[in-house]
């Protein structure tokens, strides 16, 4: 198996034997970026020195066996929205081009106390907006399974990037499934953990109540590893939880039998294929065999979700994305003649057109005469829906559904109606409205394309959530398929 | 054509991106018009749900007041604040005139 195929498991064991170097593990990945990177485009940015840098400094503390950790002299692909101290960070946008943020979000302060090697800054939908990866403000990602298929969104390049070997490993941002959606669309493992449990700072806002960055990764131990990593509160971010992080680990094999597992019925929505539905009927058969008690249950008002969520993101993200008026930092257009107008410009020519689209739905839904119609019955909604995972989870201890109604589609195909685009996160958007936690694990190809299994817990719920996924895992070959791009592990 | 009052009109779109300081050219506001116009046809579901005693949740966050201990630190230099300005003088963040 070549380096590049490996999961950090198997890696830090061969970095703790000297049976690999980081440097020449991350030449390996370096060197698959160079030979597929033009075709996936999954980075915006690929920081090869700093890489091997730190590579170099992860052997040294190998050497020394000095405070070695299972992250150390791992390489990891970030986000573009994380930002990194001298390294350029634009959130996928033309707005924030060139962008060199002076300082680094906590995450990446925590991966870098680990010993982690940063491969560079992954494409992904402009400020995360998009669940195609078409929105970037500088190209789209192709799927490492089939290239004129998109790799989902948002955090489309990270997944692009794990699926096809340019990374070890992820970091991705959810707000309405921008995690778990490309996961499952590039047959990969994606986890959202419950808001408020790993910090935010550093992090590019977009929808600041539902934002949350988690792991994306080749199988559930090596997302119970990275989530290990970055969960934790952090004084910079005073929404991070004051709850102990768990050993996520301690819990990881301890199998599904006693469980109860709830299967709600409303997440077998219409639109859904029915190749996708009979993959999600079998992966809940097989956890029943396990040893789980299966139930029907009901969350009577997912289907209020989506219209809830595009009320709410967009209301927020138009006030976070107030701040980029070529003052500070970013883009400046130049040849306004007054203030106002500059900013009026500056935006207009540095915005893209889904966030343009979004900023002005947000300013609609908070304006005077709407608030109520809109904003505040959205927040109300909020409240039935997380009621309704309340009410689940005195029944059940986790749940199960599809995470994406389809697999992926092909690029262009839902570009010009963003309704049909929204529609992609319908089975993702009420665990971040709910504040609830959620895993996609890979559950079968359709059609030579993975598509994944969903498994929700409750807020703070990480360890359930990874438990359920791991013996589900543990009982399949789905994760061990590798794309076409990252080659048949021999 | 006259539009009907209850959608969304093309003076809305404009007084919108107005308020978001966004500019916006006349194809635009035609474009983002009939696409929000049938965004809000499908947020209209929202009213499905009967809210009438239920309370707004803005955050989902346990902890309340967060509070921490007032010391002194070092602060982000000036340099490194300024090193993204697209114009700037001296120490300071340069911008138009805010009037004419």
């Amino acid at each position: 198996m070549k380096l590049y195929q490996r999961t950090i498991r198997d890696l830090h064991q061969m970095l703790v034997d000297r049976e690999i170097s980081s440097v020449e593990l991350t030449d390996a990945v370096l060197s698959q970026i160079d030979a597929v990177g033009d075709t996936t485009k999954a980075y915006l940015l690929v920081t090869r020195e700093l890489a091997l840098r730190q590579a170099q400094a992860a052997d040294e503390r190998l050497r020394a066996n000095r405070d070695v950790r299972p992250l150390t002299g791992i390489p990891i692909a970030l986000k573009d929205v994380l930002c990194v101290r001298d390294v350029v960070s634009t959130a996928g946008s033309k707005i924030l081009r060139g962008f060199t943020p002076p300082y680094s979000a906590t995450v990446v302060e925590r991966l870098e106390g680990e010993g982690a090697v940063f491969l560079g800054k992954t494409n992904c939908d402009e400020f995360a907006m998009g669940s195609s990866n078409e929105n970037s403000g500088y190209w789209p990602v192709r799927n490492p399974w089939s290239l004129d298929r998109v790799p989902g969104g948002s955090s489309g390049g990270s997944a692009a990037a794990v699926a096809s070997g340019e990374a070890i490993a992820a970091l991705g941002s959810d707000t309405g499934g921008s995690i778990r959606q490309p996961a499952a669309l590039t047959g990969i493992v994606g986890l959202k953990p419950t808001y408020g449990r790993v910090s935010r700072y550093g992090l590019i806002a977009f929808a600041s109540s539902l934002d949350q960055i988690g792991p994306m990764t080749r199988d559930v131990v090596d997302g119970a590893l990275l989530l290990q990593a970055i969960a934790g509160h952090d004084p910079s971010d005073s929404t991070s939880s004051l709850r102990p992080v768990p050993d996520y680990l301690a819990t990881l094999t301890d199998g599904v039998k006693g469980m109860r597992l709830g299967v709600p019925k409303e997440y077998f929505v219409a639109g859904m294929e029915p190749a996708v539905e009979q993959s999600i009927r079998d992966a809940i058969r097989l956890l029943e065999q396990q040893g789980a008690s299966i139930e029907e249950v009901s969350l009577p008002h997912s289907d209020v979700a989506l219209p809830a969520y595009y009320i709410i993101a967009p209301a927020e993200a138009s006030s976070n994305l107030a701040r980029y008026d070529g003052t500070r930092y970013g883009f400046q257009a130049g040849g306004g003649r007054n203030l106002i107008e500059e900013y009026m410009l500056t935006r207009q020519q540095g915005f893209g057109a889904e966030v343009k689209r979004r900023i002005m739905l947000g300013t609609y839904a908070l304006s005077s005469g709407y608030y109520d119609a809109y904003y505040l019955q959205a927040q109300k909604v909020r409240t039935l829906i997380i009621e309704d995972f309340k009410q689940a989870f005195k029944k059940v201890d986790a749940l199960l559904g599809a995470t994406s109604p389809t697999a992926a589609f092909e690029l262009g195909a839902k570009t010009q109606d963003p309704v049909a685009m929204y529609l992609n996160d319908i089975i993702t958007i009420p665990a971040n409205l709910g504040n609830v936690c959620g895993i996609s694990v890979p559950c079968g190809l359709v059609d030579g394309l993975p598509i994944g299994l969903q498994v929700i817990a409750p807020g703070f719920g990480e360890a359930a959530a990874l438990r359920v996924a791991y013996a589900f895992e543990a009982a399949t070959q789905f994760h061990k398929a590798r794309s076409p791009l990252m080659g048949a592990a021999a | 054509m006259p539009e009907p009052e209850s959608e969304l009109s093309s003076r809305q779109v404009e007084h919108v991106a107005r308020l978001a300081r966004l500019g916006i050219t006349p194809e635009e506001v035609t474009r983002y018009r009939d696409q929000l116009r049938n965004i809000l046809h499908h947020i209209e579901a929202l009213n499905r749900a009967d809210t009438s005693k239920v309370p707004a949740t803005a955050h989902p966050l346990e902890e309340r007041n967060v509070m921490r201990e007032d010391r002194r630190e070092p602060s982000l230099p000036a340099e490194a604040a300024l090193r993204n300005a697209p114009s700037r003088e001296d120490s300071y963040f340069k911008v138009k005139a805010i009037q004419e």
